[in-house]
């Protein structure tokens, strides 16, 4: 230490200072004259051992003896004349909270190895995006069935080729258990059983385990036990009793998962697109209040531009995740609300943005223009508006660019778009069927991300 | 003929730019104000066609008082008073054509202008003054992608445009490098010779106010301390303009 010779001797002891220290955190720092130093590390070791102490964390306490320790040998050196410097200090400090954060956070490293297995059927669905499928083919094989049992059971049931179920009774009464059996189905068959009553509603029939499904065996026949429903009607009727499955039939072709994730990604960009213009023409208008080279005008006016600046900024400051709630409470779920939340947020955002850009003018050209003799409307169009105008532009479709990004994930609280499926899907587990929105996404971000990026280039 | 009296400009900040200025500039005159950088100049010249608004005092332009003009008798006055400054002012996004274009705002309704309607003849107009400084190839090119030199001659393209009977000019050549300089200085001369536009001219260089001016007025801390030919000012004159200190230099 070159410096230390130069600070002035002082007249303070060295170890009264150490001790003090050790006792009050910041009081030997104090002692040899450091007043604003001690007090500061005064009030650091309060806040830790506070936090110490509301997160109850004393299992962190021992990392907290650097600390300790550094500040009271400082209290030394202050009293030898000598300067410590802030580095080591600081460090001491960090390392504490630091250590609190990890706590606070619960980070704990070694469950993202344990608990890998987890995320496998997502990597999985990831990667087998299901974006093309076969056709779907429903099959029925109805049987009839009354209930309940009448006086004239007159009931056949029609048997051709192909899959036959058979009842084990004509007729039953509510809550009876009837057994089912199928024969002739293609091996392996997994299907359901539905129930149609005489009307015409259909719901899926229950055994006493619940809904009612059915595996076929390798000879394609399978038996099972169904109860039946109450019925509104206490005369005997004739309902339906149904095994339907699905098969898989001609060339692959786009799925239904394609379908939903083309048309809401459809909405996401349009809800972007809608909540941009809105939120730029308004922007426009609100940007001039807030242009301090416009509103300076007089007192009145410049009060007019400290509000609207503040409003922007406390806009600006909400998520529009958060706006998207307020607004399907307000509005309702759907994509208006996301279109609301967004379009507030432009406003905000794009508020500032043009008003920055409005007083960035070059006053030169107006007062040229102003000079030939135009009048106000001319000076406008000829001096000002090609000076704000491209960067309007590369801002509002930075912003479009921006809103499609946010508008994918508004449908998560309700506010309409993709997101709103992707959610749906995770929810379900439906792997594949995520992977195919968030495929989507990513593209579309991509590719609207270059898009605007070109646009920019071009018209600054 | 051009009267200037008594103008005072005091600004917000109360710094007084102007005090009680009075001068005369005859048809035809190419009278150059000289002084140091915060002497008033640049306020001088814009008073004149109220892009500052004085504090009191009159401008009087062929016998009408400007500063007394109403808001469409001031854009009548301003649109035969041509003017040209240190920054060129162009509008940078536009092509030097609309550039040029805009000297006529002043002839042109505003509906015209912006649906950029321009008049044969005008457009003809524009054309032939471009060619008048030279650069009538850059007609179509954004005024930012010219030189310097060039921008200050698309700015008295413009300047012409407004058929102007005086020309203000705010230190015209002080962006630019010597040779540039006595270029554009030398098409300002030509206005004055050829058509008989007065210049009102602020320059910072003495050398070239001597080359081109018919009368130097000087300005110091907003007074005039000098009025009178360009080889009435000798060495004591230069040193009561410029102070103690300054060494003249030239510009060739
Ligand atoms: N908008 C303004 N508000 C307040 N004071 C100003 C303003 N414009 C100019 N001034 C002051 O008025 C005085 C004259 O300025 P002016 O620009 O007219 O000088 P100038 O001779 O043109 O100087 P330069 O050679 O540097 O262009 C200076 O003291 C300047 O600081
Ligand atoms: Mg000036």
């Amino acid at each position: 230490m070159s410096q230390a010779d130069s600070l002035p001797r002082t007249s303070h002891n060295p170890t009264l200072a150490t001790l003090l220290s050790l006792i009050v955190p910041g009081s030997g720092q104090a002692y040899t004259g450091k007043r604003e130093r001690g007090l500061l590390i005064l009030l650091t070791a309060g806040v830790l051992i506070f936090l110490l102490g509301w997160l109850n964390l004393w299992v962190l306490a021992p990392l907290a003896l650097p600390f300790w320790l550094w500040q009271a040998w400082e209290a030394r050196l202050y009293a030898q004349g000598r300067n410590p410097g802030t580095m080591r200090l600081v460090l001491s400090i960090a390392l504490l909270v630091y250590a609190i954060g990890w706590q606070v956070t619960q980070i704990d490293l070694s469950r993202v190895i344990t608990s890998a297995p987890k995320v496998v059927p997502f990597v999985t669905g990831l990667v087998q995006p299901s974006y093309f499928d076969r056709q779907i083919d429903t099959t029925s094989i109805p049987a009839a069935i009354q209930i309940p049992c009448g006086t004239t059971p007159n009931l056949s049931s029609a048997t051709d080729t192909g899959p036959t179920m058979r009842l084990s009774a004509a007729c039953a009464n509510p809550g009876d258990r009837i057994t089912i059996s199928g024969a002739g189905f293609p091996a392996d068959t997994e299907g359901e059983i539905w129930f149609q009553n005489a009307i015409g509603d259909r719901a899926r029939a229950r055994g006493t385990d619940g809904l009612l499904a059915f595996v076929a065996d390798e000879n394609g026949a399978f038996s099972i036990d169904a109860l039946m429903p109450v019925v509104a009607n206490s005369d005997p009727q004739t309902h339906r009793l149904e095994a339907q499955y699905v098969t898989r039939v001609g060339p692959l072709g786009l799925s239904e998962t394609s379908r939903l994730v083309i048309g809401r990604m459809g909405e996401t960009i349009a809800q972007a697109l809608m909540a941009t213009t809105l939120g730029a023409i308004l922007a426009v208008f609100i940007s001039f209040f807030a242009a301090r080279n416009l509103m300076r005008v007089n007192p009145a006016t410049l009060a007019v531009y400290y509000v609207t600046r503040t409003l922007l900024n406390i806009l600006r400051a909400v998520e529009p995740l958060i706006m998207a709630i307020v607004f399907v409470v307000w509005v309702g779920l759907g994509p208006f609300a996301g279109v609301l939340a967004l379009t507030v947020h432009s406003i905000a955002a794009l508020g500032k943005l043009y008003s920055e850009a409005i007083e960035s003018i070059e006053p030169g050209p107006i007062e040229a223009i102003t000079a030939t003799g135009a009048n106000r409307l001319q000076v406008i169009w000829f001096g000002v508006l090609p000076q704000v105008w491209p960067p309007f532009i590369a801002f509002t479709v930075y912003r479009w660019d921006i809103n499609v990004r946010m508008s994918t994930i508004i449908g998560f609280v309700g506010g309409g778009g993709i997101g709103f499926l992707l959610q749906q899907w995770i929810r379900l587990t439906d792997f594949r069927a995520a992977g195919a929105a968030i495929w989507a996404i990513a593209l579309v971000v991509i590719a609207l991300d270059f898009l605007s990026s070109e646009v920019r280039k071009r018209v600054v | 003929m051009l009267e200037v009296k008594h103008l005072s400009k005091i600004y917000d900040d109360g710094t007084h730019a102007l005090n009680d200025i009075s001068f005369e500039v005859k048809d035809g005159e190419f009278l150059v104000v000289i002084g140091l950088s915060g002497s008033g100049k640049s306020t001088l010249l814009r008073c004149i066609n109220r892009l500052i608004e004085p504090t009191s005092g009159q401008v009087i332009w062929d016998g009408q008082d400007v500063t007394a003009a109403d808001p469409s008798q001031l854009r009548r006055v301003r649109r035969q008073i041509g003017m040209i400054f240190q920054h060129f002012n162009l509008v940078k996004r536009l092509p030097v054509l609309t550039n040029v274009l805009t000297g006529r705002l002043g002839y042109v309704s505003a509906a015209r202008s912006i649906l950029g309607r321009w008049s044969g003849a005008d457009r003809a107009r524009a054309m032939a003054n471009l060619e008048l400084v030279g650069i009538a190839n850059k007609a179509h090119n954004r005024a930012d992608e010219l030189s310097g030199g060039q921008q200050q001659r698309v700015g008295i393209a413009r300047a012409l445009m407004q058929d102007p009977k005086l020309l203000l000019a705010d230190e015209p050549v002080a962006s630019l490098d010597p040779a540039t300089s006595h270029s554009v200085m030398k098409y300002i001369e030509q206005l004055n010779r050829e058509m008989g536009v007065t210049v009102l001219c602020s320059l910072h260089f003495l050398s070239l106010a001597r080359t081109y001016a018919t009368r130097i007025i000087a300005l110091k801390d907003g007074v005039i301390v000098f009025d009178g030919g360009p080889l009435d000012i000798d060495d004591a004159r230069f040193r009561e303009i410029y102070g103690e200190e300054a060494v003249e230099v030239e510009i060739r």
